[in-house]
């Protein structure tokens, strides 16, 4: 799908989109409403009680945790917090459900109202045809650096509810559910924690939904509430998608696309399905309302067809449940353990650490790599955060990419990388011995001094060591000696040449020169 | 308020009851006949009046996150019609149509 | 050691007693209560599932208990029955129904377990109104249960088989459930003390739900001091019920012997002037006024206004809990699955269908139909706020009086298929017990004589919420001045065993 394609269209047609996405809080230690432990994957139905099995005669009872980390992650996205809240029945049957009611929340969500600011920059910029737009929102302004716009995307409520089982698919293409034959449900899932979160429609293009995920995530990091990992079902992103034609203020017809198993998926799905609804218009055509499965090796969307009528979920306040009713002072006083979020890390990146935007935006959005850099910063010192800062942005994260690997996964510690810039800074090596030690850290995890000590790689920076070989050289070569006296300058590269070659390569560049200027005369 | 045939057959999808014509005919006049008993309460002033949210005066009852011992797995599937030991088994979902 | 007890002349306090003094041995009880069963039980078919092996392990614990000179707790040695909604591991949990019908509880129910923590027995689960909906045991999947008073009628409902096996002496006390007067309205058909606690005064974790807002279970006995004893033993905040109080647990036990004198007993005129009310209870009622005036009561007329919107609300409130509380029944994770199921679809629709009974499903769709998109602010919304007011009426008749006095039941026991064919019919038994229900007050029938057709009469008093304690006084009051010992024809014609009392 050609970028070129999806601007094209959106010259002619505004998106519009919206997202739900789905967040088990992992951080808890047991489920929304039984005492059984939350994790991932184990033996099938061995984390279950009959609260979760849905065991004739079992009650629900919240758990507390989970409720204060649904208001904390509304305090950290400006939401308002309901003082007066209550649980709701939402009925559907699926095999998955143990109750075939999902225990959620409906007209009173416990945070509403918020926004998360999102930055789009790069070639994402491309895809926002009218800076403009047609819906109200904040900005757009270019970001500092660069060319680039800022968004606001509205968030219209973060809710609470229950995870459901898991289902394995046996005799379809995949493990899919069309072509199956029978399917195997296990509950351990069942009953795990679960926020939604739910976005205005305010997001306009690929890009900017991928961003505001991202983004979420790292919120989500920052404040602690789940690991957030995409391939285990922590985090979960379902992209509503409709189009009309620029100028119109009336919604298109939107599909819901589901299956979406990584940020990249979100952004080439959503830019999918925005080319096909407006195909479809564009042949006279009107888009239904349907679910879409995105298939990431066809690169595309599909319907599921289904004999389902529309969803009547029956709503009605949970009785088995009492209502809450929070203290306003106790909602304040959470809101002052809120831990700091990515862009107030950001800003303090840039005043303490001197860090430049850009810089410091990379490291704080991402939980890991600010940690890692924080630490990094506070043993090799103040004063050498730009060097770290270029180390982590430059070569580790080359590394990571190529191995496809997560900041945790590698052998590079906070401490060696600190270690490795001393050694630089110091005068032990030169930068690009620097890299290759770098590697090889990156693959033993090694600590860099012994690395240097054991290839011999030291830098030399005594100058009587240095004099001494700068001499040798000297008296090896009296005709350009003179040459260079007699006015040819340029000469002194051959000199730094000769003398790096009498040093193996270890001369410290700074005093070489220094030597040989002092010493040529 | 009349409920039809077609109102009864819809309720019985929602509550996925299999109903067989005469069911459906009986069901009908039976849940017409209530409705028409209960219908007073269409005509009460109500207005102002707040839905009772729970009949006891309780608020913000929860439980400390802490782990509790889980059903050993013989017990969690010792009722299931169909199960390998592991976990429920289940016919095809085709036809389902509904994904959580 | 002396001869087998008769369980119909021996309270629960008699019995207990006697064991702690070593006078029977809960062994002997434990079988004595089998042998009733087994004379009686083919005929009235109060139990479902008698389960001796948990009996005699019961009995047995209680009797090394005595002979070690341990403490015995408050029932031990006491026969109980338990309702079959109600889970206990080593027990099927059928609630009456065929899509239960072979389903092997996996944990206990709180109050069952409190129950025989206190040294009850369990003799067995006691046969109910499938899932509780009905008001005479003839919506159980298994056979009705047959009023020990008059075999030819109900014992009433739902917990029919609980009421039944107290009233026959099968055992001495036994666990019921009350949503709309399951309770209550046998209890006064049955000529037994039923009593429905407070909302929250007992946990409903482990009974199998019908309408989660008005559900609570409740002990029958053939006496208020009985009934106290086993309230006592069973009531008290659970960890597993976010709806069950932390109000403290009284000593109702003790409560009863305190009298009626200065207490302000209210009269709801209203209930007593609606037709079909059978004469012979609207005379109960008012002699019971009398009794307890004559005891020093304060007694006068209340009105409940808004009660007589109960049964409507009650039924949109009760059906709607009630069918998302059956939705889990989907043949998936337990219960009856359908033959050779087509896809996941077919299952459900086929399982439920063959599994649930009539009375069920009218409920399930009737509930279904009253959330369903476009109707729920007209029927369920509708029926909460008139339950708002029924509790303001409440409210206020207890800001006068400390109980009120209605009739429990329009009528007393009716014979079999009376009211199949009218389903709501069948509803007007719970006119007088259902506004309690709403109001989430406590209240307990208390036998009041017979009519003149030999059939057991019970009237109701009512408490305010978690005055349990001042409504078993005001009922043991009454109880000793009508001093109504009723014993069916059925188990006096059993003769007195040997050596008995």
């Amino acid at each position: 799908m050609a970028i070129d394609t999806l601007i094209e269209v959106l010259a002619r047609y505004e998106a519009v989109i919206g997202l739900e996405i789905h967040t088990e809080i992992t951080a808890a230690r047991t489920k929304m409403f039984c005492g059984c432990p939350v994790a991932f994957g184990g033996e099938p139905n061995t984390r279950v009680c009959p609260v979760c099995l849905g065991m004739p005669g079992a009650l629900p009872v919240p758990n507390e945790a989970a409720v204060e980390w649904t208001l904390l992650a509304g305090l950290a996205t400006e939401c308002d917090i309901a003082l007066w809240s209550q649980f709701h029945r939402k009925h559907y049957f699926y095999p998955d459900m143990p109750k075939d009611y999902q225990i959620s929340q409906y007209d009173l969500p416990f945070c509403s109202g918020g926004f998360v600011e999102v930055e789009v920059d790069g070639d994402g910029v491309a895809e926002r045809a009218d800076i403009g737009g047609s819906m109200p929102f904040v900005g757009p302004e270019a970001v500092a650096e660069g060319s680039g716009y800022r968004t606001r995307i509205g968030i219209t409520r973060i809710h609470l509810e229950e995870d459901t089982g898991k289902m394995v698919h046996v005799g379809g293409a995949e493990g899919r559910i069309s072509g199956a034959t029978h399917s195997f449900v296990d509950f351990n899932r069942a009953g795990t924690p679960l926020m939604e979160l739910v976005t205005e429609p305010d997001i306009r293009t690929p890009e900017e939904a991928r961003r505001f995920a991202q983004k979420l995530r790292s919120i989500w990091l920052a404040l602690g509430v789940s690991d957030c990992n995409m391939e285990e079902g922590s985090m979960r992103v379902d992209a509503n998608v409709s189009v009309r034609p620029r100028g119109s203020s009336e919604f298109g017809t939107k599909s819901e696309i589901k299956n979406l198993n990584s940020f990249k998926a979100l952004h080439d799905a959503i830019e999918y399905e925005i080319v096909r609804q407006a195909a479809t218009l564009d042949a006279g055509r009107a888009v239904s309302q349907e679910t879409r499965h995105w298939d990431a090796g066809a690169r595309r969307t599909s319907g599921l067809r289904s004999k389902e009528e529309a969803h009547d979920y029956r709503y009605f306040p949970e009785p088995d449940m009492v209502p809450f009713n929070f203290d306003p002072e106790w909602v304040d006083s959470l809101a002052e353990r809120l831990p700091e979020m990515p862009d107030a890390r950001r800003d303090r990146y840039i005043a303490q650490y001197g860090l430049r935007k850009h810089d410091a935006s990379a490291l704080a959005g991402e939980f890991a790599f600010a940690c890692f850099f924080e630490e990094t910063a506070g043993i090799a010192g103040l004063d050498r955060s730009k060097q770290v800062v270029n180390w982590m942005l430059g070569e580790l994260t080359a590394l990571l990419k190529a191995q496809g690997s997560e900041l945790s996964d590698v052998r590079v510690t906070p401490a060696m990388l600190a270690e490795l810039v001393a050694l630089i800074e110091d005068g032990g090596i030169s930068g690009k011995q620097a890299k290759d030690v770098f590697a090889e850290m990156a693959e033993t995890g090694d600590p860099p001094g012994a690395i240097v000590e054991d290839r011999g790689m030291k830098q030399v920076s005594d100058v009587a060591e240095i004099e001494a070989a700068v001499s040798r050289v000297l008296e090896a070569h009296p005709a350009e000696v003179a040459s260079y006296r007699a006015g040819k300058q340029t000469l002194i590269g051959f000199f730094v040449g000769q003398v790096m070659r009498e040093t193996r390569g270890q001369g410290n560049p700074r005093v070489v020169n220094e030597a040989l200027r002092r010493m040529l005369g | 308020m009349a409920i039809t045939e077609s109102d009864v057959r819809h309720v019985a999808l929602l509550a996925r009851l299999a109903l067989t014509d005469g069911q459906v005919a009986t069901l009908t006049a039976e849940i017409g006949a209530v409705l028409g008993h209960i219908e007073e309460l269409q005509h009460l002033d109500l207005a102002g009046v707040e839905p009772t949210a729970h009949p006891l005066a309780m608020t913000n009852v929860m439980r400390a996150d802490v782990v509790r011992p889980c059903l050993p797995r013989a017990l969690a599937l010792k009722n299931a019609p169909a199960s390998d030991g592991r976990a429920f088994v289940i016919p095809a979902i085709a036809g389902v149509g509904e994904e959580a | 050691m002396s001869a087998s007890p008769d369980l119909s002349a021996m309270s629960a306090r008699q019995l207990r007693d006697a064991v702690a003094s070593g006078g029977i041995s809960a062994r002997e009880i434990a079988e004595a209560a089998y042998a009733r069963a087994e004379s009686l039980d083919t005929e009235v078919h109060a139990f479902l599932q008698l389960t001796p092996e948990l009996a005699f392990a019961a009995a047995e614990k209680v009797d090394r208990a005595r002979a070690a000179g341990e403490e015995l707790p408050p029932l031990a040695g006491v026969p109980a029955g338990i309702k079959d909604n109600m889970n206990l591991v080593g027990t099927r949990t059928t609630c009456g129904s065929r899509i239960l019908h072979n389903h092997e509880s996996v944990y206990d129910c709180t109050a069952v377990r409190r129950l025989l923590a206190a040294g009850a027995l369990p003799i067995g689960k006691c046969n109910l109104d499938e899932f509780a909906f009905g008001s005479s045991t003839e919506n159980s999947a298994f056979g009705p249960t047959r009023n020990p008073w008059n075999l030819e009628r109900v014992p009433g409902g739902s917990s029919g088989g609980s009421a039944a096996c107290v009233a026959a002496g099968m055992a001495s006390v036994s666990l019921g459930s009350d949503t709309g007067g399951s309770i209550r309205q046998p209890a006064a058909l049955t000529g037994t003390v039923g009593l429905k606690p407070t909302y929250g005064r007992v946990s409903r974790y482990g009974v199998v739900a019908f309408g989660s807002s008005l559900d609570q279970i409740g002990p029958f006995g053939k006496t208020v001091d009985d009934v106290a004893l086993a309230l006592e033993a069973i009531a008290g905040a659970d960890p597993f019920d976010a709806t069950s109080s932390p109000e403290p647990v009284a000593r109702y036990a003790a409560a009863p012997g305190e009298g009626v004198r200065g207490l302000r007993v209210g009269v709801v005129r209203g209930m007593l002037e609606t037709e079909g009310l059978a004469p012979a209870i609207r005379a109960a009622v008012r002699d019971a006024a009398e009794t307890l005036a004559g005891l020093g009561a304060e007694v006068g007329d209340v009105e409940l206004p808004s009660a007589r919107h109960g049964l409507a609300a009650y039924y949109i409130i009760g059906p709607a809990e009630a069918s998302s509380n059956l939705a889990r029944f989907d043949g998936i994770r337990y219960g009856h699955r359908c033959e050779d199921p087509a896809d996941v679809i077919d299952l459900y629709m086929r399982s439920r269908a063959e599994g649930f009974g009539q009375e069920s499903i009218r409920r399930i769709m009737l509930g279904t139909y009253a959330l369903s998109a476009g109707y729920y602010d007209a029927y369920y919304g509708q029926a909460q706020k008139a339950r708002t007011r029924i509790i303001e009426d409440f409210r206020a008749a207890f800001s006068r009086f400390d109980v009120l006095l209605t009739p429990t039941t329009p009528e007393t026991a009716f014979r079999f298929g009376a009211k199949v064919a009218d389903p709501y019919s069948m509803y007007l038994n719970d006119v007088y017990t259902i506004p309690v229900n709403l109001a989430g007050n406590c209240a307990v029938s208390v036998p009041a004589g017979l009519d003149p057709a030999g059939l057991p009469i019970g009237i109701q008093l009512i408490g305010d919420h978690f005055a349990e304690a001042t409504l078993l006084r005001a009922a043991a009051a009454f109880e000793a001045a009508v001093a109504f010992a009723p014993v069916p024809p059925l188990v006096r014609s059993l003769g007195t065993p040997k050596g008995g009392e």
